[in-house]
């Protein structure tokens, strides 16, 4: 379990070393005004608000954009309460979205209407959660708590006018549709007995950036 | 552009997200523990032995026919056909699924099997196995089944379900309950006879070592005892393997393509039949 945890942390931090290693391969910063206060590579693009998708009844995140916004990156933290799973679950959470297109329908819409990527989540708080000497070796071949899996959707963009120090003020809902790789496994294994559709989780969600 | 289109657009995009989403209220899952779900897909345990309760043993008769399966675990490709084949027999009052109901322990997995078997013609119950246990599946199994140890009476028989999946318990003394099953097993409740139904078999190496001893001894002291049944090995078999007389029947899973079809009457009598689907 241990060995599982630092795998994700691994992960979770790859993932997020990317948008800091394309951020930091810009020459220039823009010349508007946002010059005067210039950006750190570190700085959080957006916030993120979500349901759902295996991630949490509420998770709330931030996140990088990159490669001129078609990538991008977002940390979730998200809660479970008691009584929709049998005990408190906390759940950190890595996102990874690539949008390649991006329909403007006017001044203030936007549509990004494909987006694909994957996740990675580590669940706190299950409980029969493997002990020590609790099994054999490999007793069990998955992890109750750590879960992956692809994901797609598309969001709708609102950009609200833009401040003084140039950064950008869009508001965009999002849905995605996802699986993790347990479901994923029970459907390969029985493409007859499941449809797809029984696997899929959907995700809600709101991204301010900022 | 004309500002009417500017937002009709995006309202229909709003509203087309938000009908996905009431429409697939379902799918909006919290965390793959996530165990809500609709009313008519909870406590199925209870409503499986209500419906069964509603179809009693026709007056006069002795002989009470059910059939007996394990690990539905994973193996949703053979499901249907077991259903197919299960329908087909005559005289069956219901269908029981010894555990590992789910290979995860996810009440979604739990509610994949009932989609299944709720095409059966007779009500069909289950007791809790290993890997229903695993991360949060007890509580998923509470609210999708019902109780880990329950017992009713059908047909002049009592049926004792009982967790026996002593390791998801890091095996703590307290399971198989003990005290719950002695008390179960000295009352018939009205009853001839009695089966005890569990998981894990006392013999196998998940059963908890210190009380293997005790749950053998409490079923051989039952006289009124049928046997004993489980699932967990996938692997049929009818033994005795204390040679103290008492019977264990085990199902194969799922994925054997075999089930039985177990008669009962008289005493203690009893005859099983290994049907192939």
């Amino acid at each position: 379990m241990k060995r599982r945890f630092f795998t994700f942390c691994a992960l979770a931090a790859t993932a997020l070393s990317v948008p800091a290693a394309a951020l930091a391969s810009e020459p220039t910063l823009p010349a508007s005004p946002a010059a005067a206060e210039p950006k750190s590579w570190y700085r959080p693009r957006h916030l993120v608000l979500q349901t759902g998708g295996g991630l949490g009844m509420v998770a709330v995140g931030a996140g990088y954009t990159y490669l001129n916004d078609k990538v991008e990156t977002d940390i979730l933290l998200g809660y479970v309460p008691k009584k929709f799973a049998g005990s408190t679950l906390t759940l950190a959470s890595a996102k990874l979205l690539y949008s390649p297109f991006t329909v403007r329908l006017s001044d203030q819409w936007q549509v990004k209407p494909v987006s694909v990527g994957a996740y990675l989540s580590y669940t706190h708080g299950t409980l029969n959660d493997e002990e020590r000497g609790q099994y054999t070796k490999d007793y069990y071949w998955f992890s109750s708590d750590t879960r992956y899996g692809p994901l797609a959707g598309g969001r709708v963009t609102y950009v609200r006018p833009t401040k003084g120090n140039g950064r950008p003020r869009t508001v965009s809902l999002y849905y995605d549709l996802s699986s993790n790789d347990l479901y994923l496994h029970s459907y390969l294994t029985n493409t007859k007995g499941l449809s797809i559709s029984q696997i899929l989780v959907l995700g809600l969600g709101v991204k301010v950036d900022f | 552009m004309s500002r009417g289109f500017r937002f009709r657009t995006p309202s229909s995009l709003l509203l087309l997200t938000a009908a996905l989403a009431l429409g697939s209220c379902d799918k909006l899952e919290f965390s793959p523990n996530d165990y809500r779900a609709p009313a008519e897909e909870r406590a199925l345990t209870e409503k499986n032995l209500g419906r069964l309760q509603q179809m009693p043993l026709p007056v006069g008769q002795d002989t009470l026919r059910f059939i007996f399966t394990g690990d539905s675990q994973r193996f949703y490709d053979e499901v249907d056909d077991l259903v197919a084949s299960a329908n087909q027999q005559p005289g069956i009052s219901f269908f029981v699924v010894a555990g590992d109901i789910s290979d995860f322990g996810f009440a979604k997995e739990m509610r994949w099997i009932n989609e299944k078997l709720r095409q059966l013609k007779v009500p069909y119950v289950t007791v809790i196995g290993n890997h229903d246990s695993v991360g949060n599946g007890r509580e998923a199994y509470k609210e999708i089944f019902g109780p880990l140890n329950y017992s009713f009476i059908y047909g002049d028989t009592k049926f004792i379900m009982v967790d026996t999946n002593g390791r998801e318990y890091n095996f703590d003394g307290q399971v198989p309950n003990m005290p719950w099953l002695n008390r179960e097993l000295s009352n018939l409740g009205g009853a001839r006879r009695q089966v005890v139904i569990s998981h894990v078999p006392p013999q196998d190496a998940d059963f908890d070592p210190a009380l293997q001893a005790p749950y053998a001894q409490a079923l051989r002291e039952t006289k009124s005892l049928v046997f004993q049944m489980n699932g967990h090995r996938h692997s049929s078999s009818i033994t005795q393997p204390y040679k103290d007389g008492v019977w264990y029947v085990n199902a194969d899973a799922f994925s054997e393509r075999q089930y039985m079809v177990v008669s009962v009457w008289g005493d203690k009598q009893f005859r099983v039949k290994q049907i192939k689907f």
